[in-house]
């Protein structure tokens, strides 16, 4: 079906008769299909001639079909927005979008994902958005399913990636089923996520669908990307199509906005003229290209980087990352450019914790330019824009399509004397990469032949493992020491983090990146946080049903680590007992057999590993099973920090 | 960094050097104490210093007088043990433990890490 103006069969051509339009005179139940076929385009004939018998007669149900419903033409128009996969846990107030994906659609593009909760969908649609840079849709029912999935949508709202959601309701009160499709349905289904959804809509009418969900996918991927809600009506998917001359609109998506040019030229000219310049790049590369146009842009003013690690924005080989130089490097800066950093405050001031002490930790003077869409966010329920930070030049537009112009701007600013200048600084900035490399891998050595293992042992094991495979580590921002240690120099080596730090996505997330990356020969490996898994361990089952190949290594430490933390700090602060931390913090007494959880599933799976002497092995064997199409897990029984 | 905090700590114990002779402490008792009171959370399991900023809790020669004083009264976000939590026969037995912990090996002695 083309994009443009598609026509959908008209409706009169068809057989179609509403379902719970129950008539009275059709042939015997039990009938052959074809003969079932004919007869109820002779019933859909009389029905236009006669009206249908008042509800409560009898009816032979047998013989109503609807043989076009409103889902295949809903499938349409998904069809023409490319969408690979949808993610759902089956139910009722989607059923018939389901079969015509599964019937109609033939189960391609988009193929039916199994997920075991809502909220697996939606964390492994975005994974796998982030991976594979384009979106995945999920069903789910407009009330429970939609209340399971809130968390991740919220990450992925967070986290600025775009996931297409459909959520089942029915409107029509008169047609719910008594009892559980009642409580079901509810009269504004999006409005529990709107805070965190760019836009949301419920279609009355099959066009109104079809504008709508084209409108929603538009929206969604223009930056900043979001997720967007689309409600299914029951009876306009299950009822036969009515409307005449329906039309999927063509999809044509807008280009994202460039930074002023004025504002960049300014810019240009205060990043020239610093003595110390920094960038901070936060979420600003979405892909290959924003990598590519960061690392010319720091090399242009030889000026060191800092990379939140939310996006893999800048190679971990080139001697202008010094993330781990942060402190430093922020507190002599004089000026600081930050692309779409979603804390910018934080990056200018610290607050201890618990007392609330604020401290500055840049210059007084220190000039801010942030380039980024904070002022596109107008959403206030949600505090995710963080502590207000006054900027001394604010730029709205895109981040990666504006680092291109503004490395062009800084060049034309650039006198011959003031290049030669910058192009001196190189020679300290590789000292201080060298510096900075070796400090990371003497703090490696501490606790190193330690059991249970070292999280530093374990990443320098796992690597050990994957060193000469093109890799995705599917969740990067939990465990700093990939980031401090690995050679990173690709886009999809890191793909950053849930967006909102809810407890749950590490493992959905990584099914969804695996599964992008699983046709492009990237392996895909995961440290996985043993507290995440235990929210929804069923998308291991997903992965192995659907023979996703991950590489799952268990960082098991045994706890909600962080917690304890806290629950110590308020012990502290109100002078009683610190030992009791451990109360409702740890996860043991019985320790959780990771392993076993796995295999049940039907993932392959070893552990628990505790000698870090051992872990090399098990990754071998693990890596041969997840080469060979199919998930595999590790659990290793890790230091709590 | 390290040695002037280590100075404000010990400004803030008010020792002397004469002072800064450590009682004998159990280091068996110091490490079932360690993991009494969750200092792993933020030091290492094997007080080996964690992945959030926090060191080991002593770095090898760091005198007593210096612990106890960022014991009692921390400067960035470690609780305050006081006496009454941790006595000093209790922290000369942490400070037994810390110091007998094994140096990590070198960087360069661990095959691993000569792949970065």
């Amino acid at each position: 079906m083309s994009k443009e103006k598609s026509k959908t069969p008209d409706v009169n051509q068809e057989s179609g008769l509403d379902r719970r339009t129950f008539l009275k005179g059709a042939a015997a139940a039990g009938a052959a299909a074809g003969a079932a076929m004919a007869a109820a385009t002779k019933v859909a004939q009389a029905a236009e001639a006669k009206p249908a018998k008042p509800e409560g007669e009898a009816n032979m149900r047998g013989n109503t079909f609807v043989s076009r419903p409103g889902s295949d033409f809903m499938l349409d128009v998904i069809k023409t927005l490319n969408i690979d996969y949808v993610a759902s846990n089956p139910a009722s107030s989607f059923r018939s979008l389901h079969e015509s994906i599964v019937n109609y659609g033939g189960n391609r593009k988009p193929e039916f994902l199994t997920c075991m909760h809502e909220e697996s969908s939606v964390g492994m649609a975005h994974g796998y958005a982030k991976a594979s840079g384009k979106p995945m849709a999920i069903l789910a029912h407009s009330s429970v399913g939609l209340q399971h999935a809130a968390m991740a949508v919220y990450n992925a709202w967070a986290d600025r990636v775009p996931v297409l959601m459909f959520g089942g309701n029915g409107m029509n009160a008169a047609k719910r089923r008594p009892g559980v499709e009642w409580t079901h349905c509810v009269q504004d289904p999006a409005g529990l996520v709107r805070d965190f959804i760019k836009w949301d809509d419920q279609p009355a009418s099959l066009q109104h669908f079809a504008e709508s969900t084209v409108r929603a996918y538009k929206m969604m991927m223009s930056p900043p990307q979001e997720p967007v809600m689309i409600t299914l009506d029951i009876d306009l998917q299950e009822e036969p199509i009515h409307e005449k001359n329906l039309s999927i609109p063509k999809l044509s998506l807008s280009a994202p906005p460039q930074a002023d040019e004025r504002a960049l030229r300014e810019a240009a000219k205060m990043l020239t003229a610093a003595q110390n310049p920094v960038i901070v790049a936060d979420r600003c590369a979405r892909s290959q290209e924003g990598v590519d146009a960061l690392v010319k842009l720091a090399e242009s003013l030889q000026c060191p980087v800092i990379s939140t690690g939310n996006r893999m924005n800048f190679p971990s080989t080139h001697y202008l990352e010094l993330s781990e130089s942060r402190a430093g490097l922020i507190r002599n800066a004089d000026v600081i450019l930050m692309l779409e950093v979603q804390d910018p405050w934080g990056f200018l001031h610290s607050l201890g914790d618990p007392w609330k002490d604020v401290r500055r930790t840049a210059k007084p003077d220190v000039k801010v330019i942030q380039i980024s869409f904070a002022d596109f966010m107008m959403k206030s329920n949600y505090q995710d824009f963080q502590r207000f930070q006054p900027a001394d030049l604010a730029i709205s537009g895109d981040a990666q399509t504006s680092l291109a112009p503004l490395t062009d701007a800084i060049r034309r600013e650039l006198s011959t004397t003031r290049a030669a200048e910058l192009a001196g600084r190189a020679d300290g900035m590789r000292k201080r990469y060298r510096d900075q490399k070796e400090r990371m891998k003497t703090a490696a050595t501490l606790g190193w032949e330690a059991s249970p293992v070292s999280t530093a042992r374990l990443c320098a094991e796992v690597w050990n493992a994957i060193k000469n495979e093109n890799y995705s580590l599917a969740v990067s921002d939990r465990i700093a020491w990939p980031k401090r240690l690995w050679p990173t120099t690709k886009f999809h080596n890191m793909m950053g983090g849930s967006g909102a730090a809810g407890v749950g996505y590490s493992a959905p997330g990584a099914v969804g990146v695996a599964l992008a990356n699983r046709d492009k020969g990237i392996l895909t490996v995961t440290l996985q946080p043993d507290g995440d898994l235990c929210y929804a361990p069923g998308v291991l089952w997903t992965a192995a049903h659907h023979k996703i190949p991950l590489l799952i290594v268990m960082y098991n430490n045994r706890g909600y680590v962080q917690e304890i933390m806290h629950l110590q700090r308020m012990a502290g602060l109100h002078r009683r007992d610190p030992k009791t931390a451990k109360i409702g913090t740890m996860i043991y007494d019985p320790e959780v057999d990771f392993a076993r959880l796995a295999q049940a599933f039907g993932v392959w799976a070893e552990g628990p590993i505790s000698d870090p002497n051992l872990l090399g092995p098990s990754l071998e064997r693990a890596l041969k099973v997840v080469k060979g199409g199919a998930p595999a897990l590790v659990d290793v029984v890790c230091q709590l920090r | 960094m390290r040695i002037a905090m280590l100075l404000a700590a010990m400004l803030v114990a008010g020792t002397t050097a004469a002072q800064d002779k450590a009682p004998s402490g159990s280091a068996e008792r110091g490490k079932k104490l360690f993991v009494d009171l969750a200092c792993y959370s933020c030091h290492g399991t094997h007080a080996q210093g964690g992945g959030r900023g926090a060191e080991p809790p002593i770095p090898l020669g760091y005198p007593w007088a210096g612990f106890l004083g960022v014991l009692r009264k921390p400067r960035q976000d470690m609780p305050a043990y006081e006496e009454k939590l941790v006595s000093n026969k209790e922290a000369a037995d942490l400070y037994a433990y810390f110091t007998a912990i094994r140096p990590a090996p070198a960087a360069k002695d661990l095959p691993l890490l000569r792949n970065f």
